[in-house]
C-alpha cells in the first residue's frame, strides 16, 4: 500500500480558511423544511433536512460543478445562494459581505451582482412578454438606464448570445428550446451579474442544443470573467465545464475536489458509483468496464439512515462504524475533501474490490481509535 | 425472417400548415433477442416510427403508406381489432414519462392485472400472482405490500420498473422502449438498463431503444440507426457506427457529448436548426447544416449506400469520398474534429 498520506484534517464549516478575496463563500449553511401536523395549530413533528451543512468557497472567474441524484438538495442549496430561500442556519458570504441576514432593502443592490439561469426553457420564461420586455427586465427593475439605452442593450445581449438582435419583439413560443435557453443566458447577463447560478440549464436539451449552451456559457466566462455555480446531473457535462467539483448526497457534501482529481481519482464510494454508471459513448470501453450499480433509491429525508446518510446503499459499509460514527469531511489529496470511513484507494474498482476494501483498511482505522 | 420488417415506412401528419411528413421512408429489421437503438434529436421521427408501428396515431389526421412486417403480417393494413390482440401482448411499449403513463387513480397492482385479464385467459387470483412475480422479477422491494400502491407513492426509478413489469407481463416479443430512461438519474438509469439487459436475455425478446443518448446506445445496442428529418442516415452494427462513423451528422452528434475520458475546450456544434419537416430541404437532407457541402448534395438524395471494406451490416446516405469520411472519423473518435460541423 502507498505510504499513508500527511494527517487527515477535518474541515468543518468553522474551520474553513478564508483567503478574503472568494467571490462566495458558503459556510455550512442548513435548510430544514418543517413538517407540520395539524390545520389550526400546526406543530412541527419533524424537518426535511434539504441541505445539512455544506460549505465551500468560489474565487472569481471560476466554476463550480455541484452533481448527484435528485433530491440531493442542489436546487435548494442554488436557492439558498441567491437567497431566494433564507437558510436555517450557517453564512453566505458573497464579495466580502455576510448577506446570510440581509433585509429585501438591503439584498436589493446585492442581486445586481448575481443571475440565475433556470433548468427548463419553456417554464421560465414568461409567454405573454415579448423577447425585450424579458431580457431587458432585469435593467428596468435596477432601474438602468433610459428604455431607448434598455432597448440598445437588450439588441446587444441578444447579439452576444447569438440571437437576431431583430427578434426583439418576438415571443418565446416562436423559438425552439436552444433558443429559448439563450434568452435566458441573454436575461441573466443583462445587469453584468458577477456570479451566474446556473440550474440544470442544459438538463432539457438535446446533446447537439446542449453543446451549443456549454460553448456559450465558456465564452461568456471568459470573456466577462463570469462566475458560475453549475448545478446538473449529467456528470459528463459537468466535468466539461467546472473547475471544481462537488458531490452531493442527501443535502450533504461527500466529496469535494478539483475536477480532474475527482474523475481520475474519486475517494467516496458515492463517487465511484455515480461514476460507474455514466454511460460512454464507445461500447468496446463501456461494456468492458464494471459497473458499480447502486441497489435502491435515495432515502426519505425526513427519516434519514443514522451517521453516514449512505451507509445503507453503500458496497464499503461497514456494520459498527459507518452506521455509528458520521464521517467527516476531511482532506484526501490537495483540495480533495470527503465524507467517508473507508475512501476508496484506487480507480476503477469493481465492485467486489470496493467491497473487499472496506475490510482490508478497517484494521488501521481500527487501531488508530 | 426478421421478427419485425420495416419497410419503406412514410407517416405524414396533416396539419393547418400543410402535410407534415414526420417519417419519411425509414427502413429497418428487428431480429430475435437483438436490441436495435434508434437515436436522433428530437423532431427527428424517431418516436412517430415507433407509435406508427404500435398503430397509436390519430387515424384521422394521418397518412401511412409501407409495411410493417410482423411475423410476415402487415401490422398498418390491419383491422384496430387485430392490432389490439397484438398490443401490450407480442409488442409491448415503455415510455419516456413513467409518471403520466400509469393511471394515477388506480393501485399499480390493478393496472398490471388488467393488462393481463385483456390478453390472458385466467383467473384474477392467477392474474395477481403473476403480477407479484413481476414486480419482484423488476426489482421491486416488498413487492407484497408495494403491489396495493398508487403510482404517486413510488419514485421516477420504481415506477418505471412498474411500467417495465406491465410491459412484460404477456411475455412479449418485442419490447419497445421510447427515451426509458431520459427523465432518470443516472444510477437509476444504470439500473434500468441492467434490469432491460438481464430480462432480455431471460426472455429473448427483442428490443427497440429510442433515446437521444448515444452513450445509452453504446451500452445497451446491437444495431443502431441514426435518425434525422424523418429518414435514416446511417445504420449498422453497433462497434461498426461508433468506430468508423460515416455521416457528418453522426460526427456532429459523437462530437457534441462531453466525455468523461477525454479532455476538448469546445465541444462540436452542428450549426443551425433542424430543418422544418413541412418543407424538408431538397437533396441531402443534412446539407444546409453540412460543412462538408457539395454542389451535388443540395440537388440529389444519397441513397443508404454500404459503407466499403466493413464487416457487418453498415449504411450511410452521404456522397463525400470514403477517404475523407474515414479521415473525419478518426478525427472524431480522437476529439480533435473542428469546433463548428
Amino acid at each position: 500500500m502507498a505510504a499513508q498520506p500527511e494527517p487527515a484534517v477535518q474541515v468543518e464549516g468553522a474551520e474553513l480558511e478564508l483567503t478574503g478575496d472568494e467571490l462566495l463563500v458558503v459556510d455550512n449553511v442548513k435548510k430544514h423544511f418543517p413538517v407540520t401536523r395539524g390545520i389550526i395549530f400546526q406543530k412541527q413533528i419533524a424537518a426535511v433536512k434539504a441541505v445539512d451543512g455544506v460549505s465551500f468557497t468560489l474565487n472569481e472567474g471560476e466554476t463550480l460543478g455541484i452533481v448527484g441524484e435528485s433530491g440531493c438538495g442542489k436546487s435548494t442549496l442554488a436557492r439558498c445562494i441567491m437567497r431566494l430561500l433564507d437558510p436555517t442556519s450557517g453564512r453566505i458570504i458573497f464579495g466580502g459581505h455576510d448577506i446570510t441576514r440581509y433585509s429585501r432593502a438591503e439584498m436589493r443592490p446585492v442581486r445586481r451582482q448575481m443571475m440565475m439561469i433556470f433548468q427548463d426553457p419553456y417554464a421560465s420564461l414568461n409567454p405573454r412578454k415579448r423577447v425585450g420586455f424579458i431580457v431587458g427586465e432585469p435593467l428596468e427593475v435596477h432601474g438602468l438606464g433610459t428604455p431607448e439605452e434598455v432597448k440598445r442593450r437588450v439588441q446587444e445581449l441578444l447579439e452576444i448570445v447569438g440571437l437576431n438582435p431583430e427578434h426583439y419583439n418576438r415571443f418565446p413560443h416562436e423559438f425552439s428550446g436552444g433558443q429559448r435557453q439563450r434568452i435566458g443566458v441573454a436575461r441573466a447577463l443583462a445587469i453584468n451579474p458577477k456570479l451566474i447560478v446556473c440550474d440544470e440549464p442544459v438538463s432539457a436539451l438535446d446533446v447537439s442544443v446542449q453543446a451549443q449552451i456549454l460553448n456559450l456559457l465558456k465564452d461568456l466566462q471568459e470573456e466577462f470573467r463570469l462566475t458560475y455555480v453549475f448545478i446538473a446531473h449529467d456528470l459528463n457535462v459537468v466535468r466539461h465545464i467546472s473547475d471544481r467539483v462537488m458531490v452531493m448526497y442527501l443535502g450533504h457534501a461527500v466529496e469535494i475536489a478539483e475536477r480532474h482529481a475527482l474523475y481520475a481519482e474519486p475517494k467516496h464510494p458515492y463517487t465511484g458509483a455515480l461514476l460507474s454508471a455514466v454511460p460512454i459513448p464507445d461500447p468496446d470501453l463501456g461494456r468492458a468496464r464494471k459497473q458499480v450499480v447502486l441497489e435502491g433509491d435515495v432515502p426519505n429525508p425526513i427519516n434519514p439512515p443514522s451517521a453516514c446518510w449512505f451507509h445503507p446503499r453503500c458496497p464499503r459499509f461497514h456494520a459498527g462504524h459507518c452506521d455509528v460514527e458520521t464521517p467527516l469531511l476531511r482532506r484526501v489529496g490537495p483540495a480533495h475533501y470527503t465524507a467517508c470511513h473507508y475512501p476508496l484507494e484506487r480507480w476503477p474498482m469493481s465492485e467486489e474490490e470496493i467491497r473487499r476494501g472496506a475490510y482490508a483498511t478497517r484494521e488501521p482505522a481500527a487501531a488508530t481509535e | 425472417m426478421a421478427l419485425l420488417d420495416v419497410k419503406d415506412l412514410k407517416t405524414h401528419f396533416r396539419t393547418d400548415d400543410g402535410i407534415v411528413k414526420a417519417v419519411d421512408g425509414v427502413s429497418f429489421s428487428v431480429e430475435k433477442g437483438r436490441t436495435l437503438g434508434i437515436v436522433g434529436e428530437s423532431g427527428s421521427g424517431k418516436s412517430v416510427t415507433c407509435l406508427t408501428i404500435m398503430g397509436l396515431n390519430n387515424r384521422r389526421n394521418t397518412i401511412s403508406s409501407g409495411e410493417a412486417l410482423w411475423k410476415g403480417e402487415n401490422l398498418l393494413t390491419m383491422s384496430p381489432r387485430q392490432l389490439r390482440d397484438i398490443r401490450g401482448n407480442e409488442i409491448a411499449m415503455i415510455f419516456q414519462d413513467p409518471m403520466t403513463s400509469l393511471n394515477p387513480v388506480h393501485t399499480v397492482g390493478r393496472q398490471l392485472v388488467e393488462a393481463i385479464l385483456l390478453h390472458q385467459d385466467v383467473t384474477k387470483a392467477a392474474a395477481r400472482a403473476r403480477s407479484l412475480e413481476l414486480l419482484k422479477a423488476v426489482g421491486i422491494p416488498r413487492a407484497e405490500q408495494r403491489i396495493d400502491d398508487y403510482p404517486h407513492q413510488f419514485s421516477g426509478g420504481m415506477r418505471q420498473r412498474v411500467m417495465i413489469a406491465m410491459a412484460l407481463v404477456n411475455n412479449p416479443d418485442l419490447l419497445i422502449a421510447d427515451e426509458p430512461t431520459t427523465a432518470l438519474d443516472v444510477t437509476t438509469q444504470a439500473q434500468i438498463l441492467n434490469l432491460m439487459k438481464r430480462l432480455q436475455n431471460e426472455f429473448g425478446s427483442a428490443i427497440i431503444l429510442i433515446t437521444h443518448d448515444l452513450g445509452v446506445v453504446a451500452e445497451v445496442a446491437d444495431d443502431v440507426a441514426v435518425m434525422y428529418a424523418a429518414r435514416v442516415q446511417e445504420e449498422g452494427d453497433v462497434r461498426a457506427l461508433f468506430n468508423r462513423p460515416n455521416h457528418p451528422y453522426t460526427w456532429g452528434l459523437l462530437g457534441s457529448l462531453p466525455r468523461l475520458n477525454q479532455d476538448v475546450e469546445r465541444l462540436v456544434q452542428i450549426k443551425g436548426q433542424p430543418p422544418s419537416l413541412l418543407f424538408p430541404p431538397k437533396g441531402c437532407r443534412f446539407h444546409p447544416r453540412c460543412p462538408y457541402v457539395m454542389p451535388i448534395c443540395r440537388e440529389t438524395e444519397p441513397e443508404l449506400a454500404l459503407v466499403p471494406e466493413q464487416e457487418g451490416l453498415h449504411r450511410t446516405r452521404c456522397h463525400l469520398d470514403q477517404a475523407t469520411k474515414d479521415a473525419e472519423a478518426q478525427k472524431v473518435i480522437a476529439g480533435t474534429l473542428a469546433e463548428a460541423i
